[in-house]
């Protein structure tokens, strides 16, 4: 990384301001990025991080003075730059601000507007999968790494990731996560009706929909798993005969 | 012991982790607390903060049971005898490097960095302080083999933070660029990213919570976030020991973002919140954790 040492306090404020008032960003989940933000390299002498806002500051330190962010990401990780994994899109943006609490009432409906639109229901409507496919696909968290050790999807399918943060089954509980709610016996309590499987299926598509700012992943807006997947997955959680329900 | 030649101690350290790796099938050997930089023994430590919160974090008993047998400690004696060993294109040792609290002055300096050098207009943490150390004191550059050496690096810093066992955290916050780096910090903590949407608080926010099998600190429990933040640690998962670099870029890692750089602005911006988040804390370094 060049530190390239930028005299003259002027153009010091010129480049800062520069930095975070031009537009473009790069391929990739670009419907949902944030317009009006670059992340171009520039040097700002580090005499002027007082100056900065703290959210600008860890912006900049992000972008050049931290992380290797021209590392390429394997086209089957959704290719681009490690760059575009540290970008954030509108929704990353706004439920950043809340310091960890609960959003108030006007991100919670910006957030859920942006969440509701990214949703795609299947063609012929929701189904449910298979639940063994579904239980193997949650207790499954490889997949989506880079950095230091990249995940080669190649050799191993990406899973969802579901047990590190959620209990499905009981005797599962003690290497089960915590982060979400349980799920023990989630389709017993709901059914199967049409209105349980569009809520189920936009919970993981994009769980914003019905908890903005929450802290599930969307797995579908995202690309994380195939519509395919999710129906596998919710076989798991509401089929009888899934282990959930037993 | 530190008459003991480096490679007989490598071997004694592989198996001196034996018994506390063994522990969970119950075989702990009651060793003796290490007295290299104690002010506190870990041990006592651990159980006064366990008696102040109620956390599964802290609680586990292997964790407090098998401290005394720290295979860190080693790490600490190899790391003193390199950091007073005349190297370097100057063959001078590092004796005189200035952690804050003035040139070889070592006690305490850990847990009140990172800080405001005026030397270099930087806010360093002990890492990025050492190098700085070697390069000026001992004349290395960069690319050499012994700021490339990442394993004499952590022994070292694993030293260094043995003198500051028990001592409480107190990053320095008097000069204005050390708030800001603070500030920094806790904004790249809350800040969402990644294929996962993921900040620091997902994992590190409510108290209690477990991902899979781990229980994990919460930010807001400054008793507990001490354990998590005392870094370098042994990890018995590694059979290793790994600095406070190792920690964030892991992290990092799970959520699937970008590869954080060692010795960066960044990482010392991270490093000055998490540690101000412990603030009042006693350290225990170095800590031992599964």
């Amino acid at each position: 990384m060049g530190y390239r040492t930028v005299t003259g306090t002027g153009i010091a404020l010129l480049a800062a301001g520069f930095l975070f008032a031009t537009g473009g960003c790069a391929a990739g989940e670009s419907s949902d990025m944030k317009a009006g933000e670059s992340h171009m390299k520039k040097d700002i002498p580090r005499s002027q991080y007082t100056e900065m806002s703290s959210e600008k500051l860890a912006e900049y330190l992000i972008f050049n003075r931290g992380f290797k962010v021209d590392q390429e990401i394997p086209e089957n990780q959704g290719g681009g730059t490690t760059a575009d994994r540290m970008k954030q899109d509108r929704i990353q943006e706004a439920c950043s601000q809340l310091n960890g609490q609960a959003p108030d009432s006007s991100t919670a409906q910006k957030v859920q507007k942006i969440a509701k639109n990214s949703v795609q229901y299947p063609e012929g409507g929701v189904e449910l999968g298979d639940w063994k496919e579904g239980q193997a696909l949650a207790e499954d968290a490889y997949g989506w790494r880079v950095a230091h050790k990249v995940d080669d999807h190649n050799k191993r399918d990406p899973g969802g990731l579901c047990m590190n943060c959620h209990v499905f089954e009981s005797d599962k509980k003690g290497r089960s996560g915590s982060i979400g709610v349980g799920l023990v016996g989630y389709g017993n309590k709901r059914g199967q009706g049409e209105e349980t499987l569009r809520y189920t299926y936009r919970q993981i598509y994009n769980s914003h929909t019905n908890y903005p700012c929450g802290h599930m992943p969307r797995f579908g807006a995202k690309g994380l798993l195939t519509q395919e997947q999710i129906g596998d997955l919710m076989a798991y959680l509401l089929d009888p005969e899934s282990p959930v329900n037993q | 012991m530190s008459t003991t030649p480096r490679r007989l101690r490598a071997a004694g350290k592989w198996l001196l982790s034996l018994p506390a790796v063994l522990f969970l099938a119950g075989n702990v050997n009651a060793g003796e607390a290490f007295p290299l930089g104690t002010k506190q023994d870990p041990k006592d430590i651990l159980l006064e903060l366990n008696e102040k919160v109620d956390s599964d974090y802290l609680d586990a008993p292997q964790k407090i049971l098998s401290m005394p047998n720290n295979p860190a400690y080693w790490d600490a004696e190899d790391g003193k005898e390199l950091f007073n060993q005349k190297r370097g294109p100057k063959n001078a040792s590092l004796a005189n490097c200035d952690f804050g609290q003035g040139p070889g002055k070592l006690k305490g300096a850990y847990a009140k960095m990172p800080r405001y050098f005026e030397d270099t207009g930087r806010v360093m943490n002990p890492e990025r302080r050492l190098v700085y150390c070697m390069k000026t004191l001992q004349g290395f550059s960069e690319d050499s083999k012994a700021v490339q050496n990442r394993g004499e690096l952590k022994q070292m810093l694993t030293y260094i933070a043995s003198q500051s066992n028990g001592y409480e955290w107190a990053p320095s916050m008097n000069h204005p660029m050390e708030k800001a780096m603070r500030d920094a910090g806790e904004a790249m903590f809350y800040r969402r990213a990644g294929k996962l949407d993921q900040n620091c608080a997902t994992c590190h926010y409510e108290p209690g919570t477990n991902v899979r099998a781990s229980a994990m600190p919460s930010v807001k429990i400054p008793e507990e976030w001490t354990k998590a933040v005392s870094w370098p640690a042994f990890r018995l998962g590694k059979r290793d020991i790994r600095s406070p670099y190792q920690r964030m870029r892991g992290c990092y890692y799970q959520m699937r973002k970008g590869l954080l750089q060692p010795r960066t602005d960044a990482a010392v911006a991270m490093q000055t919140f998490w540690l101000d988040a412990a603030r009042g804390q006693p350290a225990i370094l170095p800590d031992l954790k599964r």
